[in-house]
């Protein structure tokens, strides 16, 4: 059971893309969809120790998976999800709504 | 085919880092991923890639765990096990930021601390640049050991300089053992500018010189034998590196270009390596000519045939397999030779003098003095630093003092003595950094405004002062020593294992903890060096009024000095006596000038002396010599009058008394009091050089060559009679002295373009020079006294406070009690001033032996001068008071009730 159910904005981000990513979630890919889509630089170290924080609370599985070629020989670290992950990114999204709603306006035409 | 790999350190680290499971795996193998897709372009930036990373990741992660492992409890598969890197970066971290918060929260303290250091420090950097450069750095010679210093030595002068026949002699007699000899000289060359002519000094060599030195050319060549075969024949230049950087913006083509040297084209032939200043310490030439070309540059005509001439200094490298010993016996059996072919020049008391080139700082004569005076230098600067730690030390102990139960605790709960230790020692080690910084920014600060300071010094000190790798790891060592000496002291004793006193808290009633003791004893070491300094400052400072007070006996109005120098090979004596004399009218009839007088060398100056063989009926000459010694100069008629010194008896010279007439001479009191001392010296006659000389006239007394001398005799020749090459102009004003050596100049120039200003200045700047070694010593020691006394009276300030916060309780007792503000300010002015007593006493012991030592350098002052010895205390007293009761009066502040509930 997490013991957060509130979720910090890079944490939400992180979760965010990891969806995105399908089954193919781990570090490299994670910071380079990030950058991609948002624009926005990530440290390695920061994404990596969130990532931990995240499985943690609960909100993300990993599991290795044996490497290919390459990477010297190590494995990779995929992440998913969870339904809890899931969840609390409901919750967030439905708290931000709810404070939007009627402030449209300030998002300028 | 191999694979780029990452940095294997960076892999390393990140290994020890990282957690030791698949999570850290996943990462290592990211990276790695990332770095196989750069190395696909860029190898060495991919691996620089990874290092930065690396680095990145492994700080962070360090940081963030910690957070975890405090707080958190029961996280996933996270493994206690971890690298013992990452607990020591950990405690460092934390370290550190607890001790910078500490130290931002006490600005005052840490403003204080840091500016005591770094002032501590750039003093001792600064000083020690000075002596490394002028005693201490390498020459960049190779093989130094084979290298021996070549000298003459005679009554008077042990290790003086040789003149260039005996050189050549020397070079012939010596072929056995040494396998080179070489001379170089002093040779002041003016450079053709664009907007003028400039001088400058360089050094005249001879063709082995460079590779005696083991010098190689970092441009270009240096000069060798083909520049060493005649007279004129070589118009050839090498520059030094700094000259090369200064005057020609390290022009990277100055190889073959051309530059006007006293009138002449001379082509720059080479550069010589960063590094290389020369043989002589204290003295960089700017460039190197050959010897042959010495007379031309500086209009002197014989310094290559004149057994007199004594301004080479020599040194030669002896073969592989010979011995100091075997050099000194083949250099003692060319003194035998010389004295037997040169009875005149190589009298018995003079012989070659060998002394290896390792063995000498500047010259065997003044090293003796310059050793001590470096050592005293290094002292006074050491004893201020060490005050400045005693500071830091006493109020460290007080903030220590305030953590002792905190620290009580942790060490009854099993912290271990070390860690504490280090905790504490982490906000030293901060403030040690700190004020090194400052220090060596201090330091540099100093050294610039020394280097562009306008001393008037006897010739040009050139040292290269720049920081260099000595000077930065003296400067280093003594900022991690003082963090050391001021640090481990009150780390030590505040962790002190015996911790139940503290628990049980003992400190009721005022009682004094041991941190008190220790800060009273470093006050009273602070105030006894205090004491110390500023007895030393008090005896430099009446030693140099003493000085002043004394009269050189001529030269008190303004007056401007211009040496000139004829070229020799230009004008004939005749000519000679002409230009000067034409010169001299020309400056009499410039605004302001009430006279102009010739003379061929000035009084007091200290490196040239010059005497005659001087025999006189009736006196007998010293043992084993057939001749007195006399220090002369030539003069004309108006020299007396132009510098004040009177004429007592007799006549003066006067334009009649030339070439063809009867030689004359004054001579001046001492003279008279010497070999005639019945009187009557006028009119009599004197061998002069082995010629009747008839004395016409008695002059008044003045210094000749020291302005602390014994009186000594002297004579005036007539300048006509015994002309001389080069001659200075003595032009007394009403006006602005400065100004008219300006206009002196500008008229010898327009008599003729090509004469050579050897030298110019106001004989104020001249005499000057007598003091400037007693002026300096006044104002280094002086300054550094006051700091001390700055130092120790905020110790002594820092003790009283803490004293008066610390017996808080007492003195709420007492007020309590009935007893008025003005006894309890007393009483703890009072403490602190017994501290003041004790250490102004052992303090004024410790000064009276050191007063000893430093006799040798006082003039007019007896080591135990009584006005030092009485003023030095008193006014210790009156700082010592101020900072003793200035701290006490808070004492009013003190809410009695409150102060006794406290606690």
């Amino acid at each position: 059971m997490g013991k957060e159910s509130y979720l910090g904005e890079f944490e939400q981000v992180l979760l965010l893309t990891i969806m995105r990513l399908n089954d193919e979630a781990y570090g490299v890919r994670i910071m380079s969809e990030v950058e991609e889509r948002i624009g926005r630089r990530v440290s390695r170290g920061s994404v990596y120790v969130t990532l931990d924080r995240l499985e943690d609370k609960g909100w993300i599985t990993s599991e290795s998976a044996p490497a290919g070629s390459g990477r010297g020989g190590r494995p990779r670290r995929i992440v998913r999800v969870t339904p809890e992950g899931v969840d609390a990114l409901r919750k967030s999204r439905e708290a931000l709504l709810t404070l939007w709603d009627g402030l449209e306006h300030a998002l300028g035409g | 085919m191999s694979t780029p790999q990452p940095p294997r350190l960076a892999v390393r680290l990140l290994e020890r880092i990282l957690p030791p499971t698949d999570r850290g795996a996943a990462i290592l193998g990211d990276l790695h991923e990332e770095f196989e897709a750069r190395a696909a372009h860029d190898v060495r930036a991919a691996r620089r890639w990874y290092a930065v990373e690396a680095v990145g990741i492994g700080l962070r992660y360090a940081k963030q765990s910690r957070r975890y492992r405090r707080g958190a409890v029961g996280l996933g598969d996270r493994n206690h096990n971890r690298g013992s890197w990452e607990g020591t970066v950990d405690a460092f971290f934390m370290n550190v930021r607890y001790a910078v918060r500490r130290l931002t929260k006490s600005p005052m303290f840490t403003l204080v601390a840091v500016l005591s250091l770094g002032l501590g420090i750039g003093a001792n950097t600064a000083m020690f640049s000075l002596v490394n450069a002028a005693i201490i750095r390498d020459m960049g010679f190779a093989e130094p050991d084979r290298l021996v210093d070549v000298y003459e030595g005679s009554t008077g002068f042990s290790h003086g300089t040789l003149s260039y026949p005996d050189y050549l002699d020397f070079v012939e007699g010596t072929e056995d053992v040494f396998e080179a000899v070489a001379v170089s000289r002093f040779a002041v060359v003016q450079g053709d500018a664009d907007d003028g002519v400039e001088t400058f000094f360089g050094a005249g060599v001879t063709g082995a010189y460079f590779d005696i030195l083991g010098i190689e050319a970092a441009r270009g060549r240096l000069l060798g034998e083909e520049d060493d075969v005649a007279p004129g024949a070589h118009p050839v230049v090498v520059l030094s590196h700094g000259h090369w950087v200064n005057r020609f913006a390290a022009d990277p083509d100055i190889v073959g270009q051309e530059v006007r040297l006293s009138g002449r084209p001379y082509t720059i032939v080479g550069v010589t390596p960063e590094g290389f200043g020369g043989n002589l310490r204290g003295f960089e030439p700017a460039v190197y000519v050959s010897t042959m070309m010495v007379d031309e540059l500086m209009g002197s005509s014989s310094s290559l045939e004149s057994r007199g001439m004594q301004s080479y200094f020599g040194v030669a490298r002896l073969k592989d397999g010979v011995t100091m010993a075997e050099a000194e016996g083949v250099a003692d059996r060319m003194t035998a030779t010389l004295r037997e072919r040169h009875p005149r020049q190589w009298t018995p008391d003079k012989s070659f003098v060998l002394v290896k080139t390792d063995d000498v700082i500047m010259n065997p004569m003044i090293d003796r003095f310059v050793v001590p005076a470096a050592g005293m230098i290094m002292g006074v600067v050491g004893l201020v630093l060490l005050i400045a730690c005693a500071n830091l030390a006493s109020f460290l102990l007080a903030r220590a003092a305030d953590r002792r139960k905190e620290i009580a605790v942790r060490l009854a709960m099993g912290a271990k003595r070390r860690t504490l230790i280090g905790q504490l020692m982490t906000e030293t080690v901060i403030l040690a950094g700190l004020g090194g910084a400052l220090g060596i920014v201090i330091a540099t600060q100093a050294l610039t405004m020394l280097v562009n300071a306008d001393l008037p010094l006897p010739f040009p000190i050139t040292l290269d002062l720049s920081l260099d790798q000595t000077v930065l790891t003296f400067s280093i060592l003594v900022s991690v020593g003082a963090g050391v000496l001021f640090g481990l002291a009150p780390a030590l004793q505040s962790t002190n294992p015996d911790v139940a006193p503290t628990l049980r808290d003992e400190t009721a009633g005022g009682g004094r903890a041991r941190g008190a003791m220790l800060r009273n004893m470093l006050v009273v070491g602070q105030v006894a060096v205090s004491v110390v300094l500023l007895v030393g400052a008090g005896l430099f400072l009446r030693s140099l009024d003493a000085s002043r007070q004394l009269d050189a006996g001529f030269g008190e109005a303004p007056t401007a000095m211009v040496q000139i120098v004829n070229p020799g090979s230009r004008y004939t004596d005749e000519e000679a006596v002409l230009y000067q004399r034409e010169l001299r009218d020309r400056v009499a009839e410039l605004p302001g000038v009430l006279e102009v007088g010739l003379i061929d060398n000035i009084h007091l100056d200290q490196l040239n002396t010059q005497s005659v063989r001087l025999q006189v009926d009736g006196i007998d000459p010293p043992a084993g010599q057939d001749f007195l010694s006399l220090d002369y100069a030539e003069i004309d008629e108006n020299f007396l009058s132009s510098v004040d010194i009177p004429l007592l008896e007799g006549r003066n010279v006067t334009s009649m008394d030339a070439a063809d007439t009867e030689d004359v001479a004054l001579v001046n009191e001492e003279f008279v009091r010497r070999y005639f001392p019945d009187g009557g010296a006028v009119d009599r006659v004197v061998r002069v050089n082995d010629d009747p000389v008839r004395i016409v006239g008695v002059t008044a007394d003045h210094k000749v060559r020291t302005l602390g001398e014994t009186p000594r005799a002297f004579m005036y020749l007539a300048h006509q009679q015994s002309p001389s090459g080069g001659m200075w102009l003595t032009a007394k004003t009403a006006g602005d002295a400065e100004r008219l050596v300006l206009d002196m100049i500008a008229e010898a120039r327009a008599l003729d373009p090509e004469i050579m200003v050897f030298q110019a200045k106001t004989m104020r700047r001249h005499l000057a020079v007598m003091l400037l070694g007693r002026e300096l010593g006044a104002m280094v020691v002086g300054g550094f006294a006051l700091l001390a006394l700055l130092l120790a009276s905020i110790g002594l300030y820092g003790v009283v406070s803490y004293a008066v916060a610390r017996r808080a309780k007492e003195v709420g007792i007492r007020l309590s009690l009935g007893a008025d503000n003005g006894s309890v300010i007393r009483m703890l002015t009072g403490s602190g001033m017994k501290l003041v007593a004790i250490g102004g006493i052992v303090g004024l012991l410790l000064a009276a032996a050191v007063a000893q030592l430093l006799s040798r350098l006082l003039y007019g002052v007896p080591p135990l001068d009584v006005t030092t010895f009485v003023a030095v205390p008193v006014v210790l007293g009156v700082v010592a008071f101020l900072a003793s009761w200035v701290p006490a009066r808070r004492v009013t502040r003190i809410d009695p009730v409150g102060a006794l509930r406290a606690e």
